[in-house]
């Protein structure tokens, strides 16, 4: 009983401290305040509200019905295509999101010793795929399903294959090219940032290495480099499981909307048809709901694993 | 000689503590001096000479082994080939034609090993750490010169996609690089422009008035909040910015059906608002803001204070010009994102859509308009390449304190 009422003591006199703090500094708020009303309705009122209508059926025409967990339900249990999307979302996001936020970090490492004039040539090369808005449509050319398309006249040309592959259509190639795709576009603001925070890490820290006897670069990258870069590899992470887990323009670009027996099929794409060409808009927002939480999960996941790295 | 001429003259010009314990050594007469180096602009023109001698090889090797060739072809019976080189007259095998193929092929390889080699040795730094083997970087340098070809070739291949003519876009075997390059598809680009049913500029003015307020605003806006967040310890103010931080991973995919549900209950579908409201409040420009205003000394500040200095004042004439660099990179992010938008489930009157939404409906065309589309590709894509280009500098400076702190 004692102890019980001295805690609540301590959180009332916080509570009391904390009010007499914000009181004094409310020039803070009011600093923050614009950007709080447009962040809160864009950014945080959708995630409510996505949460809300997925326990709702609602088609923008009707008033939201409420009708419990009916669409996670439907969503597991009947609709083939969102196991497949998911299947394909897992693909990629395995696939590309560890292997394009390790390349990201090996370029930046490699990149790092390079002379300035050539760094920066190297960093625009790496880098200009991700911002170059669309450039991944020039993929629809070197794929191309008949003999026109580069990939498949090289392939002609040395006899590999007697005739044209379709890559763009054939359900047993689809997922490999936009798998190549989405890796060439991986190196993006993570990779940017890698690049910055390796030139920032202190020198002295290598120095007091060669003296300490660090024989090779491996052992300089795990034991000096990896451990100073930390809050740069927290940032890479939160950027590559965005970038992983929302690929979509790749595949509606290349492999057609909706594409051959749903093979290039994402949970994103699934979104969008049921969102905007159906207007389920309750059952869109249980999938995104699924996305969001399976997204923030990765991240927990991810930065547990970072906290072990170079100790 | 005084006390301090003599520190002078055996002061160590680096401060490295590696060099320094080898320049101790060496004044205690452990180590013997060492040779200077050779220079990096006498490396190079011995290399060039080295490389022109073995060219020249490879030339008179080339012409020999196709003389041979030809007289093989011209009388295939004859056993020996007459060689007349300047005053030598002499008769060979025509079985020698092997060894010459082979001595070809070699020169070929120590051509291509040796330009690597000087390439790489001109490439290092002066300075080179004592832990970088020699072959870790050959090794390195080859990777990554790979690598960047793979990664560039799909941009030049749609650079020189757009200079071909229509009919070489169906030609077999289909090539990377036009035979007879034109500017025609950016002339057709410039005719279809002028037949669109609202006149062209205006896709361009809506796609330029939308990003110039949205940046604009998004930087105040942003680092407004950034300021505060980083520089002062307020109740709430952590604990908003781990929301950011997590918003961070809010795609556009993610909120885009509830935000289209809230943007219709404010009534702000089919208006500009709808693209440029969202665009102030980007995470990415927030967390950007404060992380690299974190670096700014707190005493600044404090003396600002003392001074008596308002609020805003010290936001607007001290913190704001010491971080350039992080407003410059937030303006160019968001200026890519803007200008990238295509807002066609927002906006859908005519007059009011955004540039790349217009080209992305010429290039829609079909199979007539392949040229023209590859035109809009270069176009769209170069703007924001470019504009990386010019500010890459600021950039990094910035995304140097992106790091994220658990």
């Amino acid at each position: 009983m004692q102890s019980s009422t001295s805690y609540w003591a301590i959180k009332k006199e916080n509570l009391r401290y904390g009010w007499a703090k914000a009181k004094r500094m409310k020039v803070c708020y009011l600093f923050l305040l614009p950007y709080t009303v447009l962040f809160f309705t864009f950014f945080i009122l959708p995630i409510c509200t996505s949460i809300y209508y997925s326990f709702t059926y609602y088609n923008i025409l009707e008033a939201p019905r409420f009708i419990g967990f009916q669409n996670y339900i439907n969503l597991v249990l009947q609709d083939e295509v969102f196991l497949t999307a998911v299947r394909n979302t897992f693909v990629i996001a395995v696939i590309t999101g560890p292997i394009g936020y390790i390349l990201s970090f090996l370029f930046a490492w490699f990149i790092n010793e390079l002379p300035r004039w050539l760094r920066t040539i190297a960093v625009v090369v790496f880098y200009a795929p991700s911002i170059a808005g669309g450039a991944y449509t020039v993929f629809s050319i070197i794929f191309r399903g008949d003999a026109y398309g580069w990939l498949n006249a090289i392939l002609l040309q040395f006899g590999l294959v007697d005739a044209p592959l379709l890559f763009l259509l054939d359900p047993r190639y689809i997922m490999t090219v936009i798998i190549i795709v989405t890796l060439w576009m991986s190196m993006g603001a993570g990779f940017l940032s890698f690049v910055a925070g390796l030139q920032g890490v202190d020198r002295s820290l290598y120095e007091a290495g060669y003296v300490d006897g660090i024989r090779n670069r491996w052992q300089e990258l795990y034991f000096i480099t990896l451990p100073s870069m930390k809050p740069m590899l927290l940032f890479g992470a939160v950027m590559s499981i965005t970038s992983a887990f929302n690929v979509s323009d790749v595949p509606r670009a290349l492999a057609g909307y909706p594409s051959t027996d749903y093979a290039a099929r994402t949970i994103v794409t699934h979104l969008f048809d049921y969102g905007f060409s159906r207007f389920e808009m309750g059952y869109a927002s249980a999938i995104a709901t699924v996305l969001f939480l399976v997204m923030i999960l990765c991240n927990k996941a991810i930065q547990a694993m970072l906290r072990k790295v170079g100790t | 000689m005084s006390k301090k001429e003599i520190t002078k003259f055996v002061q160590p010009k680096t401060s490295n503590r590696a060099e320094l314990l080898h320049f101790q050594a060496q004044l205690r007469g452990e180590i013997e001096e060492e040779k200077p180096k050779m220079s990096k602009g006498r490396f190079a023109l011995i290399a060039l000479i080295i490389l022109a001698v073995l060219a020249c090889l490879l030339v008179a090797c080339n012409f020999i082994a196709s003389g041979i060739e030809n007289w093989i072809a011209e009388n295939p019976e004859a056993k020996t080939v007459p060689i007349q080189f300047l005053f030598f007259n002499f008769e060979l095998s025509t079985d020698t034609i092997s060894t010459f193929l082979f001595i070809r092929f070699q020169l070929i390889t120590v051509i291509v090993l040796f330009g690597l080699f000087a390439i790489i040795k001109l490439i290092q730094p002066k300075r080179r750490k004592p832990n970088r083997s020699f072959w870790g970087d050959l090794g390195i340098y080859l990777m990554l010169f790979i690598v960047a070809i793979a990664m560039v070739f799909p941009l030049v291949f749609s650079v020189a996609a757009s200079l071909k003519p229509l009919d070489e876009f169906f030609r077999f075997p289909p090539r990377v690089f036009p035979s007879r390059a034109t500017f025609d598809n950016f002339s057709d680009l410039i005719v279809i422009m002028g037949q669109s049913f609202v006149p062209f500029s205006r896709y361009l003015i809506n796609t330029v008035f939308i990003t110039l307020v949205g940046t604009l605003g998004h930087v105040i806006i942003a680092s407004m909040a950034a300021f505060v967040l980083s520089k002062y310890d307020f109740p709430g103010g952590k604990t908003f910015f781990g929301i950011v931080v997590t918003a961070l991973m809010f795609s556009g995919y993610v909120t885009g059906i509830p935000n289209y549900v809230i943007m219709s209950r404010m009534g702000m579908i089919d208006t500009y608002w709808a693209i440029i409201l969202p665009a102030f409040a980007a995470p990415i420009g927030l967390f950007l803001m404060k992380q690299s205003m974190e670096s700014l000394p707190s005493a600044l500040i404090e003396a600002a204070h003392l001074d008596g200095a308002s609020e805003f004042r010290i936001f607007w004439t001290i913190v704001m010009p010491n971080v350039k660099p992080a407003w410059l990179t937030i303006i160019i992010f968001s200026v890519q994102s803007l200008w990238n938008t295509n807002a066609a489930t927002v906006i859908y009157t005519e007059s009011k859509k955004t540039l790349v939404y217009a080209l992305g409906q010429i290039q829609a065309g079909g199979i007539a308009r392949t040229g023209v589309a590859a035109a809009v590709q270069v176009i769209v894509m170069l703007v924001p390449i470019t504009i990386f280009i010019l500010s890459q500098s600021q950039i990094l400076e910035t995304m140097a304190s992106s790091g994220l702190k658990d």
